[in-house]
């Protein structure tokens, strides 16, 4: 077995300071020993996007990052999005609009839309669509995911 | 399995010799979009993993005085998708950049990468040959420049030797009003190239005056024909002309079924993605 290395991520604001083994993926990493189970694993292969979290504020796959190559960056999960008890507006347009079916690949629409939406405040279908387009659902329930996006510009948040 | 390390090294040096004393399963880390994916499927097996992602000048864009841009070879598909460095022709490899899979995989997926794993089905490899780029190569006390043309060898090979990375794209300075343009047929946005053209032309009312034209993903390496290049350019761009350009070049294709397409497909679609891109080319 190989040695395991020290490695100091920022995750949701918090530094945690870890010892990981040296091709751990941060999303093994999220899950297995920081017990932030938001991220998914999906296909490990960097197509399902359920996997996504944010480094520094874009959207990433965390399970193609390796955990050693993330300590220059801040990690935010979907569990660091909450402020207080309150959800982020898009996580409160996506429960209003019920669109959300069985949930796998919430956490990772939820992360690429609140990106596109820090970026761009009010986006048109088309951009919410390409910024959502490696975010796999096979419940398909794209629709009403797209439509709570694009609502949030309309919400006032 | 084999004691796993991770190193992360400040320089093109120091990571060249971190290859070569990892041993045979050593492999250079850029982005992780491919490399990692790969680990995970266990298609490939990494004792030493060196990332590249602490190399400065790496990362990097730069114009040069003679026009000609070098660009390092960690620098994301986001970033190279919006190089202001990258004109005329030139574009043709930001074009390709910004069709890359999604979002997030752009923000990760480095030019190096994707030009050291050289699927063939990727979008940079036709436009690098269109763009008439050279690929800089470090190895062991060497940096060496490879055109794309030759570094791309065939299924997934291209001119690395053992212990070398991928440290730079140099794309020469494109014609004076010329232009880049890079179209792909994809069963569904983001995936991998059924076929793609890229182009890198002028032109005038009625005719293409100067092109350079690669396919992708129909043979194991960027496909590139400079007789129909010729053709192209040798008069008017009527019907006739550009039938001939096809029939050259689908002559030259080696194509395989697989899952996105049958090889037989893909020769029907290529004139006509060559027809269509001439079009957006406004030829």
């Amino acid at each position: 077995m190989s040695r395991s290395i020290a490695v100091d991520l920022h995750v949701n604001g918090r530094l945690r300071e870890l010892r990981v083994a040296p091709h751990a993926t941060l999303l093994s990493v999220l899950r297995d020993q920081l017990s932030l189970c938001g991220a998914k694993r999906g296909c490990n292969q960097g197509v399902c996007g359920a996997c996504t979290v944010l480094l520094d504020g874009d959207p990433v796959r965390a399970c193609l990052s390796l955990a050693a190559n993330c300590e220059q960056s801040e990690i935010t999960t979907v569990e660091g999005l909450a402020h207080d008890g309150t959800l982020a507006p898009v996580q409160q347009a996506l429960i209003a609009a019920n669109a959300v079916q069985c949930g796998f690949c919430t956490s990772g629409v939820v992360l690429s839309a609140h990106a596109l939406l820090a970026r761009n405040p009010t986006p048109t279908v088309a951009e919410v669509r390409e910024a959502l387009s490696g975010n796999l659902c096979r419940c398909s329930g794209y629709r009403k995911i797209v439509d709570a996006v694009v609502g949030v510009a309309g919400r006032g948040s | 399995m084999a004691e796993q390390s991770f190193h992360r090294p400040d320089s093109v040096e120091e990571a060249v010799r971190a290859l070569a004393a990892g041993g045979e399963d050593a492999r250079a880390l850029g982005g992780g979009a491919t490399l990692v994916a790969l680990l995970n499927a266990g298609l490939v097996e990494a004792s030493a993993l060196v990332s590249l992602a602490g190399i400065e000048e790496l990362a990097r864009s730069r114009r040069e005085p003679d026009g000609s841009v070098r660009i390092g070879a960690m620098r994301r598909h986001r970033d190279t998708a919006s190089d202001a460095n990258l004109r005329d022709g030139q574009a043709v490899i930001a074009a390709a950049a910004a069709q890359i899979a999604n979002v997030p995989v752009r923000n990760m997926g480095t030019i190096g990468g994707s030009v050291a794993f050289a699927d063939p089905a990727a979008d940079y490899p036709p436009a690098l040959v269109a763009a008439q780029a050279r690929i800089e190569i470090a190895g062991d006390g060497v940096r060496r420049e490879v055109a794309a043309q030759d570094f791309f060898r065939g299924w997934y090979e291209t001119a690395l030797e053992a212990n070398e990375i991928v440290t730079a794209i140099v794309v020469p300075p494109a014609p004076a009003g010329s232009r880049g343009i890079y179209r792909k047929l994809c069963r569904v946005a983001g995936d991998f190239a059924i076929a793609s053209i890229a182009l890198n032309l002028t032109r005038d009312a009625n005719s293409v005056t100067w092109v350079r034209c690669a396919v992708g993903g129909c043979a194991g390496a960027p496909v590139r024909i400079e007789q129909a290049e010729a053709l192209l350019s040798g008069g008017p761009l009527d019907a006739e002309r550009l039938d001939a350009a096809g029939e050259l070049i689908v002559a030259a294709l080696d194509p395989v079924d697989d899952v996105r397409a049958s090889a037989a497909y893909r020769r029907r679609v290529v004139p006509r993605l060559l027809r269509q891109a001439l079009e957006a080319a406004g030829t």
